[in-house]
């Protein structure tokens, strides 16, 4: 599959902006959520959107480093849809009775985690390193949680919200894919040495440190709502066969870190891996909120009010 | 103020009695009222701010009277008497924002404020009697230069106007630009340019947007902080923002500067040399660019605390590359309780307020846009046609190019004030000004003491003079690789000067009669 045209991209990013007013939060349907689902979904959706937040934050540390204007205006479009999602997917929450007042809810431990780690570090890190984690977040996001979430729940409106979220992500996925290649392209040593010099970097070890144990943790909770695990790992999946569809694409390190790694959380009968990390998840989990540090502001722009 | 508008009705008799068949071809080309020939004179100004009226002064002190100034508005005061936005100042020292041949030592501060710099332009303008020389509410709409007669008729939209030479002093900032944002037209709150102040809408206790953080955004929005109800501040890219060193001026001060002129004189001289510095920094990349940098962090850093928002503010573009900010109230206003900064893209307008991409209706009653001007790279702002037909807007499509800033080829006798590749970026605009009105009133001089029809510049001159112009610019921070207004969409830089304000001096000085076509009257 060819590379996408950025350019032509960044015009269809903007012609195709939707905002919370579009949709009408107070639509019949919120009570099509059963009381069995309820609490596990208020869980659920918690995590999904701080998810999208990360994401956001994210995008907004690869506009600084982006390669080119193109691609750094992007990134700043990315990164306010990302939050657009949280927002939206907040609403839905409110809909659904799950927010006290301004209530906003908390990021489990392990999110809290990472979002720390993107506060500190995440601007440094070069975009080769965000450039490939962040699809594979997404195509996580996309192909298991946003589809399950769909299958389980049946009200409309989420369904309206979701369809645009998706059409988001699917920008999302095909801009980062083109980047991965980009990255790719050329084969030289130097370059290849270049681009795996982070890992030498304490920062990014701090960054996986807190990666690792955030991918269990989503699978945790995606079983904890009834998901099999398998349409997890089958969206984990995706990414290696899309990632890997070009040379350019196969040639770029980071995608075969990321791959190598998605092969090990996908199989679970690797306990080198899962024990460890589990035990990490854990031990995460016993950490006291007071011991980190205040929320960085940018957490408190999250808002599921559609106006202003 | 001045409705001085109908002065010179003696000279407009004589002129009408000369509306012939040698009028001009535009004005002989149609019948209608505006096409009449008002008045001649030997020198046409268009624009009655600074330029337009610093050329009156320099020229009649070298004896030449017969001059009318064409101005669209009800008084002068040009981009001073438009910008009356509430803070609006200047980033230049009054004692270097002012003409050396025309000192004011009762500036009340050291950045005086919009109303005392006008204040000053209309003290130009009665001191020097220039007011009967202005024809008010004459907006220029095209001009065409008479081969034959050696004249240039200015159609106005009261008639037309013919000169020998032209001074087109209309300024590079003073058509008002609204941004190309989606739904301009679906707002239906209150609409403010900073450039067409509305005095009138009363901001206590209003849900206001600021869209633009650039020069008169950053002075703006400290006011409104002050009185609006919640100001929200749109910002698309964050500008490097040095403190502004704003104090009172004492008055043993102004006595001192009232009773020994040459005081005054060295003040200057040393702010311009100061000024003079800074452009090490900011023009070209060096050593002292990473310190300015360094100075605006710092300035950041002890301004702004939340690390979030710090970052929000810190520019990604290297120092001097667009215009740099002064402000020192700037940051403590985005900080106020009823202020916050929104750096989300713009989706588009809406009825009620602005549509940003993380999918926000931000709601207001007023939108104050502080979008800046649109600054002309390639055009004219009216139809300029020279010898033999040509017409200067079709050929600087590819950008704009003139000689020494000043004169183009195939235009004889016409002369642009702030032309293209004049514009300073770390000194006063009124140095390179006056340089420019010196060297425009040595040429005019030339054509009355030579007895000349015209002087044109000779195409080779002028394609020396923009090869090293350009070759020049590359090594500028302004052509370092941020977008800005100095440059067109393709990149080209028409607009700035790539040296100091002494080089830009210097250029004006030499009057190099061998690059010019003599044409004998």
């Amino acid at each position: 599959m060819a590379s996408i045209d950025l350019e032509k991209m960044l015009v269809k990013i903007k012609n195709t902006q939707w905002s919370l007013a579009d949709i009408d939060w107070e639509a019949p349907g919120a009570e099509l959520i059963t009381e069995e689902q309820w609490p596990k979904l208020k869980e659920f959706m918690s995590d999904l959107m701080w998810i999208e937040h990360v994401g956001a934050r994210a995008f907004a540390a690869m506009a600084k480093k982006a390669p080119n204007d193109t691609l750094r205006e992007i990134y700043n479009y990315f990164h306010a849809e990302e939050q657009r999602h949280a927002n939206a997917e907040m609403a839905l929450m409110k809909r659904w009775g799950m927010l006290e007042g301004d209530e906003i809810p908390e990021p489990n431990i392990n999110l809290r985690l990472v979002i720390e780690w993107l506060d500190r570090y995440a601007d440094e890190m070069p975009v080769y390193v965000l450039g490939t984690v962040v699809p594979m977040l997404e195509i996580a996001l996309d192909g298991a949680l946003c589809t399950f979430l769909l299958e389980t729940v049946d009200d409309p409106v989420c369904h309206q919200a979701f369809e645009k979220i998706n059409d988001d992500e699917s920008r999302h996925l095909g801009v980062g894919f083109t980047v991965m290649e980009m990255q790719g392209h050329g084969k030289t040593y130097i370059k290849a040495a270049k681009m795996l010099a982070p890992l030498l970097d304490p920062r990014l070890l701090l960054g996986i440190a807190s990666y690792f144990p955030l991918l269990n943790k989503m699978r945790d909770n995606v079983i904890a709502m009834g998901l099999p695990e398998e349409k997890l790992y089958a969206a984990m999946n995706k990414f290696e066969k899309i990632g890997g569809r070009t040379a350019d694409g196969r040639r770029n390190p980071w995608f075969q870190i990321i791959r190598q790694h998605a092969k090990f959380v996908v199989n679970r009968s690797n306990r080198v891996y899962h024990v460890p990390v589990d035990a990490v998840v854990r031990l995460t989990g016993h950490i006291p909120r007071r011991a980190l540090p205040a929320v960085p502001s940018w957490v408190k722009e999250l808002t599921y009010r559609p106006a202003a | 103020m001045s409705t001085v508008s109908e002065t010179r009705k003696p000279r407009r008799k004589a002129a009408a009695r000369k509306t012939t068949k040698a009028g001009a071809r535009s004005a002989s080309s149609s019948s209608s009222r505006t096409d009449a020939v008002v008045a001649r004179s030997e020198v046409l100004i268009i624009g009655a701010g600074f330029a337009g009226l610093g050329s009156a002064i320099r020229l009649r002190q070298q004896g030449i009277e017969d001059i009318v100034i064409l101005e669209r508005a009800t008084d002068v005061g040009g981009t001073w008497r438009d910008n009356t936005y509430p803070g609006a100042a200047c980033d230049i020292p009054s004692n270097l924002y002012s003409f050396s041949f025309a000192q004011n030592p009762e500036w009340s501060r050291s950045f005086s404020g919009g109303s005392e710099i006008l204040r000053y332009v209309h003290h130009l303008a009665d001191h020097y009697n220039l007011r009967p020389l202005v024809r008010f509410e004459h907006n220029v709409e095209s001009m065409q230069y008479d081969d034959q007669r050696g004249v240039w008729c200015v159609k106005t939209s009261k008639g037309v106007f013919e000169g020998r030479s032209v001074v087109m002093a209309q300024g590079p900032l003073s058509n008002a630009s609204l941004p190309n944002i989606a739904g301009i037209e679906d707002y239906q709150g209150h609409k403010i340019h900073s450039a067409m102040w509305d005095h009138d809408y009363d901001f206590e206790g209003k849900r206001v947007a600021v869209i633009g953080t650039g020069a008169s955004g950053i002075q703006i929005i400290p006011e409104l902080v002050k009185k609006a109800g919640f100001v929200k501040v749109f910002q698309r890219t964050p500008g490097w923002v040095l403190p502004r060193p704003d104090f009172e001026t004492p008055g043993w001060n102004k006595a001192l500067f009232r009773r020994f002129p040459a005081s005054q004189d060295a003040m200057r001289k040393a702010l311009y040399l100061f000024h003079e510095s800074v452009a090490l920094g900011i023009i070209w990349d060096t050593p002292l660019t990473a310190l300015v940098e360094r100075i605006g962090r710092l300035h950041l850093r002890m301004q702004v605390k939340d690390r979030w928002l710090r970052r929000q503010l810190t520019p990604d573009f290297r120092i001097g590359c667009k215009r740099v900010l002064m402000s020192s109230d700037y940051y403590p206003a985005l900080q106020k309780d009823n202020c916050k900064l929104i750096t989300w893209p713009i989706a588009r307008l809406s009825e009620k307020g602005i549509r940003t991409v993380e999918g926000i209706e931000h709601q207001f009653d007023c939108i104050v846009f502080a979008t800046g001007f649109d600054v002309s790279h390639s055009g004219t702002p009216f139809p300029v046609t020279g010898r033999d037909g040509r017409v200067l807007g079709e050929e600087w499509s590819g950008g704009a190019q003139a000689y020494k800033s000043i004169n183009v080829s195939g235009y004889p006798n016409l002369y642009m004030t702030f032309g293209p590749n004049s514009g300073p970026g770390h000194n006063s605009a009124l140095v390179y000004m006056e340089a420019q009105i010196d060297y425009l009133v040595r040429g005019i001089q030339t054509l009355r003491e030579r007895k000349l029809k015209a002087l044109d510049v000779k195409p080779d001159a002028q394609r020396a003079f923009n090869r090293d112009i350009q070759r020049r610019l590359a090594k500028t921070n302004w052509n370092s690789g941020c977008k800005s207004w100095y440059l067109t969409e393709d990149g080209f830089n028409a607009t700035m000067f790539p040296g100091f304000a002494t080089q830009f001096a210097r250029q004006m000085a030499a009057f190099d009669l061998g690059d010019y076509t003599e044409l004998p009257a």
